[in-house]
């Protein structure tokens, strides 16, 4: 696609741009950060996730202002106009899984106060799925890639899915073992919040089809059942 | 006697609706004549040079049409064919039909003034006559011969509140029209305008000349006459095609390159020379 003729609007947009993809990698990374405190039981990562959360709160707020100002300056129309949306709402998205992370990454610290139970490293699927699928958002995001981008509905139901199984076993398990609910409490809402970061995924890549094509695949689902 | 274009009962085969066709997911104003004023295969020519390059496009009835594209792409050609002003300019020539009410505006039996009364222009630089505001409203009806006193008065007071002037110049209608701001001026030539009741309302870049103020004044009475009239507007202002506009046509060198509804233009073309035009990318 050319250049705009107008290059501060060009720079405005890449800057922008920038500023997402930024974000994208520090919500990565955290998410990874907390993948290791849980499975890893050690309390660093699960506090570096904590603490680095405040640098994506503020890339939020840095994205939403540059939205802000790109519309109020050059009045986007068009691909333009539908980028410009879809990078504020892929950064809210992006906030709500590092959140996520840190939701995941305060249930891991209380985890690592109790002796280690068989049923985290279940989890591992869960959260290799979830964490796939924001990987994979983003990298469509950036990509323009509306192919991998429609993928990610089907991933979210299979996240679903194992999410639902989880919670089941963990749900017999409280009956057979009492002391333990605490931590089977902790699985269920850890496997919760995994499902959560599909769902946020999945929006991204809605929002990116959106951007690239202008086709509203936001609850066709539903719809279709 | 002569037939005229006002006179003709537009309703009597009246086709689809308007809304057919529309994109999924868009909508537009419903009802109306879809091909209340239509072309079909239009080529014009100044002279040697040809500025439009066939065009067919149905515009339909009350609802606003905005033309946009690069100066020289020839919008304001094809809106000046509307009411055959380019008649004025020596050695143009064209082919092609444009109709209104499903009657070619070239019909030999229409006189182009009857024409020109039902299909009303604007024009991006406030015009009036150098007389009174009330004589300026009622000018072109002197000129036909009406002279009842009452008649005149009530064209004056409909046009002057449908051109939201009234509460304005009430008090002074026998000031001289030129003592209006810039705004007010350009105001007063829509009334004139619609003084004679026309079907169309032609606007070439009514607001270019205007401040915001006045811009948004004549941009409200825009959506307030289209209950009326038929809007069709120039302007190189694409916020204000976005806000004024139910549908957008975007030309180049002479071509019609996309019609659609204002929303679907603005938030995703079908073609790339409009997508590249409308965000600033056309070099």
């Amino acid at each position: 696609m050319p250049t705009h003729i107008l290059s501060t609007f060009e720079d405005a947009l890449n800057s922008l741009r920038n500023d997402a993809l930024m974000m994208s990698s520090l919500t990565e990374r955290n998410l990874a950060n907390a993948r290791k405190g849980l499975f890893e039981r050690d309390e660093d990562w699960c506090n570096t996730v904590i603490a680095d959360d405040e640098e994506i709160d503020t890339l939020e707020v840095q994205v939403d202002r540059e939205g802000i100002n790109v519309m109020l300056r050059f009045h986007p129309m068009a691909s333009d106009m539908r980028n410009v949306i879809a990078t504020m709402k892929l950064s809210v998205n992006l906030e709500r899984v590092a959140d996520q992370a840190v939701n995941i990454a305060r249930r891991g610290r209380k985890l690592i106060t109790r002796p280690e139970a068989p049923e985290v490293a279940q989890l591992h699927p869960i959260f290799q799925c979830a964490e796939g699928m924001v990987k994979d958002a983003v990298r469509a995001f950036a990509d323009r890639d509306v192919a991998l981008s429609r993928a990610l509905m089907e991933r979210d139901r299979e996240l679903d899915e194992m999410n639902r199984n989880y919670a089941e076993r963990m749900t017999d398990l409280m009956s057979k073992n009492v002391e333990s609910i605490p931590t089977y409490m902790d699985l269920i809402f850890i496997s919760r919040f995994l499902e959560r970061i599909g769902d946020q995924a999945k929006n991204i890549g809605e929002d990116t089809v959106y951007a690239i094509s202008a086709e509203e695949i936001r609850h066709t689902n539903r719809a279709a059942m | 006697m002569t037939p005229t274009i006002m006179q003709e009962d537009h309703r009597a085969n009246q086709p689809k609706a308007a809304t057919a066709g529309l994109p999924q997911g868009y909508t537009a104003p419903t009802g109306g004549r879809p091909d209340f004023l239509a072309v079909k295969e239009f080529n014009f020519f100044y002279g040697k040079k040809q500025a439009l390059y066939d065009i067919t496009m149905d515009i339909p009835e009350k609802q606003v049409t905005a033309f946009i594209g690069p100066s020289g792409c020839g919008k304001s050609t094809l809106l000046r064919n509307f009411n055959r002003m380019n008649e004025l300019i020596d050695g143009i020539r064209h082919q092609g039909e444009i109709t209104l009410l499903g009657r070619s505006i070239f019909d030999p039996k229409i006189e182009v003034i009857a024409l020109r009364r039902s299909i009303g222009m604007v024009f991006q630089k406030s015009n009036p006559f150098p007389k009174s505001i009330y004589e300026n409203i009622v000018y072109s009806l002197r000129i036909a011969g009406q002279n009842s006193k009452s008649i005149l008065d009530e064209t004056v007071e409909r046009s002057l509140r449908g051109a939201a002037l009234w509460d304005e110049v009430k008090d002074r209608l026998h000031d001289s029209a030129l003592s209006l701001s810039g705004g007010q001026m350009q105001r007063l030539c829509i009334a004139r305008a619609i003084a004679n009741r026309p079907k169309v309302l032609l606007m070439d870049e009514p607001c270019s000349a205007l401040d915001p103020i006045a811009t948004a004044k004549v941009e409200d009475l825009i959506h307030e006459l289209k209950r009326e009239f038929t809007i069709v507007i120039v302007t190189h202002n694409m916020q204000q095609a976005t806000r004024c506009s139910d549908r957008t046509a975007f030309f180049y060198l002479g071509k019609l390159i996309e019609f659609d509804v204002t929303q679907k233009i603005f938030s995703n073309p079908s073609e790339k020379q409009t997508e590249d035009y409308i965000t600033g990318r056309f070099g």
